[in-house]
């Protein structure tokens, strides 16, 4: 791994204070690390994507990398299978697709569909078929899906105009909306299942809890009440305005324009720009991977457990820039080999050996670099 | 803040803070960094792009938020955490230099109106006439060579969601932008759809304060909303005519609560919480509960907000019943209905309006003219506002060419602009904050008062050095 550092004049105290940090980090001990002492993998260089491949336009509203390891992206202008020559295969309106501006997606880990969410409706591919579902001709509340996911046999949308589930035994919808939930207004983005209980993101409305067996709602709304400042740090969701949700383990992301939110059950943590490593505050998706997550920014791929935080940034000229933050330490800055080739990033893939990215101008393969291996005797302590 | 900022930022303050003086944390170096780098940046977009004036303010710095005034200003004692909508929210996407569509025939705008049937059909009715108004005029002015626009047209429906499925057959349609509506829901959420399909908005109507709020970079608003309105009716009230016990009576629905969202705020910090806030249904007639109540509460001052033809109703069965209260409004109640129906009750109530409609400069007197001619009726406020909104939007395209990210920049850089409602001054979110009029009903006329200054940036115009 060869970086050139562009900044790094940190005195070697400064290393040996950040290392007794990490060591006394809660919870943390140096088997737990993966690279570089970080609690997350970092991306050494880039592959991406584009027109020379088969994809159909600039930008890529989601990527999915499903259980048969196929890689699926959905685009401005159709959706994407990535086939063994490496070229991405399209299909459109024209192969039965409700429209062609795909917007998510999500695998049901029991069959294998795909469901797809577009600006005109649902549909799920399955067996190379595809079922679309409409508002005219289906519970679908509202042809926009903005958001989708499957739990426990239910399908379940984020809309324009509310949520919906469909039981996947029966075909039976359900809508949830102003009328029948404590939404101010019907206007959903996202939608997340999670351990007996389903995770809105509102638009306006923060977050709410369904929990489908006691048929009950619970709001997380920002205590602040007001959208033009944040009163103080931490004391709930960052902003009722949620552009979107992600949920893993028992820890709740939530992406607003305003900034950043993590709640973990117990306690709310809120990051916004300038006060914290999060470059911007207009975060539009978040994909959690164990204790950390990935977030996309509209100027960075970021990756961060709250603590330790990775920016993946272009630079005036282009320029790959990868910016490290450990605390009580200056950030580190690295110019990588090759850039994501977009930093406004839409959508995110990963697990704990590689990273996709769906960007406004093109699609990016994050290629980790190697980890240390783990010492046994610390692993176990 | 600038304090605060500072000790953030200093190495002193942390090595205080930690023991030991440590290295700048990196997202306070950062953000120094970005301050200083910012700054060339945003100078060059706001002047390169839309040429605008720069409201006497360094380039860039919104700090006039809806040009609140101090005293109404949250929690002003203290120094929230965090404030937005300081500096406009860029668009960091690509999209600039995309190549022009090919055989393109014509200019496409979208025009988004609410139901022709529904309660703002009559108001969405002057806003197309202006609209159509301004593209027919343009286009019998282009020279040869120079594509001609087309207004591609949608109407609303009742349906929750309906304005998302518009959204997206504009963008099916490609237009470059597009123009409306009236009703604040639907705007909402056609403003989302817009995020995803990267096409303008400029709303000519819609006064959900709100729509603005979002952070979603890709929506300008000409015309003055429901918190302008609020702030003066607000200074009206308390500090000018000295009333101390203001009622509010609106409609049960979200146009109601977010129109008076920042009044019932607003005259809390002056001092005076509001002693009854009712609600009733549009269109009710039963209103015995919210008269007995606010009778109860004995209000010096009562603020409506609702449909003309219902206002005027309560106001005439609430002065008959002996409510001796001052009688505030919004802009609605100028409108036929409230007088109407209000009767002699309608004498002495008070409204916030956009500006006299009286007035004789003459690009106003002329739009008069050229509307009556063209649709032989009167220009109304929506009219108005749907020509300038269309006007802007002209400029912007013939500015920038026919591509959606150019004629965002040109529009989202927009600092101030003159309409023929009068001169336009864009905050920090894109939103049209000149001041508004007030105007009395005496002896069956509106009389309406001069439009004031815009106080607090004059202010901070006057401290620039």
């Amino acid at each position: 791994m060869k970086f050139r550092k562009i900044i790094n004049p940190r005195p070697l105290w400064a290393a040996t204070v950040a290392a007794c940090a990490l060591l006394m980090s809660a919870g943390r001990g140096v088997g737990e690390t993966t690279t570089e002492g970080l609690p997350f993998p970092i991306i050494e260089r880039f592959e991406n994507f584009g027109h020379d491949q088969g994809i159909p336009a600039h930008k890529v509203h989601v990527v999915l990398k499903t259980s048969d390891s196929k890689l699926w992206i959905g685009t401005w202008d159709g959706l994407c299978v990535r086939e063994e020559n490496g070229k991405f295969k399209r299909y459109g309106p024209e192969d039965g697709l409700t429209h062609k501006m795909v917007l998510c997606m999500v695998e049901d880990p029991k069959t294998g569909d795909l469901w797809i969410g577009t600006m005109r409706g649902l549909n799920k591919f399955s067996g190379g078929k595809i079922t679309r579902y409409v508002q005219t001709d289906s519970g679908l509340p509202n042809n926009v899906v903005y958001g989708v996911d499957v739990a426990d046999d239910k399908l379940w949308v984020a809309t324009a105009a509310g949520a919906g589930v469909m039981d996947l035994k029966t075909g039976a919808w359900k809508i949830y909306d102003h009328t029948n939930s404590n939404m101010h207004e019907p206007w959903c983005y996202s939608i997340k299942g999670a351990k007996d209980v389903v995770f809105i993101g509102v638009w306006g409305g923060g977050i709410l809890e369904h929990n489908p067996q006691l048929g009950t709602f619970k709001a997380y709304h920002d205590p602040d009440g007001d959208f033009h400042y944040d009163l103080v740090p931490d004391d709930g969701p960052i902003n009722d305005i949620t552009s979107w949700i992600a949920w893993k383990d028992g820890v709740l992301w939530q992406n607003t324009y305003f900034g950043m939110s993590r709640y973990d059950g117990k306690y709310w943590k809120t990051w916004v720009q300038d006060k914290s490593p999060l470059p911007s505050n207009f975060t539009q998706f978040a994909w959690p991977v164990g204790k950390y997550c990935w977030i996309g920014t509209d100027r960075s791929a970021t990756v961060t457990d709250g603590t330790y935080w990775a920016n993946y940034m272009l630079g005036d000229k282009g320029e790959s820039i990868l910016e490290i933050h450990r605390p009580k330490q200056a950030a580190e800055k690295r110019i990588l080999p090759t850039g994501i080739c977009n930093a406004f990033v839409l959508g995110i893939w990963a697990d704990e050996n590689e990273a996709w990215f769906a960007t406004a101008n093109g699609l990016s393969h994050g290629i980790f670099s190697p980890r240390p291996s783990v010492p046994k005797v610390a692993a176990a302590k | 803040m600038k304090r605060l900022t500072f000790l953030c930022q200093s190495r002193l303050f942390f090595g205080l803070l930690t023991g030991v003086i440590l290295p700048m944390p990196s997202w306070a170096e950062k953000a120094a960094e970005e301050k200083v780098a910012a700054q060339p940046s945003i100078a060059k977009a706001a002047t390169t792009n839309a040429e605008p004036a720069t409201c006497g303010l360094p380039a860039g710095q919104y700090p006039y938020y809806a040009n609140t005034p101090e005293e109404m200003v949250p929690f002003r004692t203290l120094e929230p955490y965090y404030r937005y909508f300081t500096t406009r929210l860029p668009f960091r996407g690509p999209g600039r230099d995309y190549p022009d569509p090919p055989d393109l025939k014509s200019l496409k705008v979208g025009l988004f109106g609410p139901a022709p049937y529904g309660p703002e059909g009559a108001r969405g009715k002057q806003t197309r006439l202006g609209v159509l108004l301004a593209f027919e005029e343009e286009n019998a002015s282009r020279r040869a060579g120079q594509l001609p626009f087309e207004i591609v047209e949608r109407e609303d429906s009742p349906l929750w969601g309906s304005a998302a499925n518009i959204a997206v057959d504009f963008k099916d349609a490609d237009v470059l932008g597009y123009l409306g509506t009236i009703d604040g829901d639907a705007t909402h959420v056609a403003l989302r759809v817009t995020l995803k399909t990267e096409t303008y908005i400029i709303n000519t109507s819609d006064p959900d304060p709100t729509l603005m709020e979002t952070q979603i970079p890709w929506i300008s608003r000409v015309f003055p909303d429901d918190r302008q309105q609020c702030y003066r009716l607000a200074d009206l009230i308390i500090n000018r005519r000295g009333c101390k016990r203001v009622a509010i009576l609106r409609e049960s629905s979200r146009p109601g609560r977010v129109g008076v969202m920042h009044l019932v705020n607003d005259i809390r910090r002056l001092g005076k919480p509001a002693v009854a806030h009712l609600l009733y249904k549009p269109g009710d007639r039963s209103l015995a509960e919210q008269l007995n109540t606010i009778k109860g509460a004995n209000p010096d001052a009562l603020v409506f907000y609702g449909q003309p033809e219902d206002i005027g109703f309560a106001a005439a069965l609430f002065r008959k019943s002996g409510i001796t209260a001052q009688f505030f409004g919004f802009d609605r109640l100028k409108e036929d209905g409230f007088s109407k129906n209000a009767g002699e009750a309608a004498e002495g109530t008070t409204i916030c309006y956009f500006f006299n409609p009286d007035r004789t400069d003459k690009p106003w007197v002329e739009f008069q003219d050229r509307f009556q001619k063209r649709w032989s009726e009167k220009a109304g406020i929506y009219a108005a506002y749907g020509y300038d909104g269309a006007k802007l939007m002209i400029e912007a395209i013939n500015k920038s060419g026919p591509n959606r990210y150019r004629v965002r920049d040109y529009l989202a850089n927009l600092d101030e602009w003159d309409g023929i409602t009068g001169h336009m001054i864009f905050d920090g979110r894109n939103d049209n904050i000149a001041p508004m009029s007030m105007a009395q009903f005496k002896q069956g006329k509106w009389q309406f008062q001069p439009v004031p200054a815009i106080t607090r940036l004059e202010k901070l115009r006057a401290a620039q050095p």
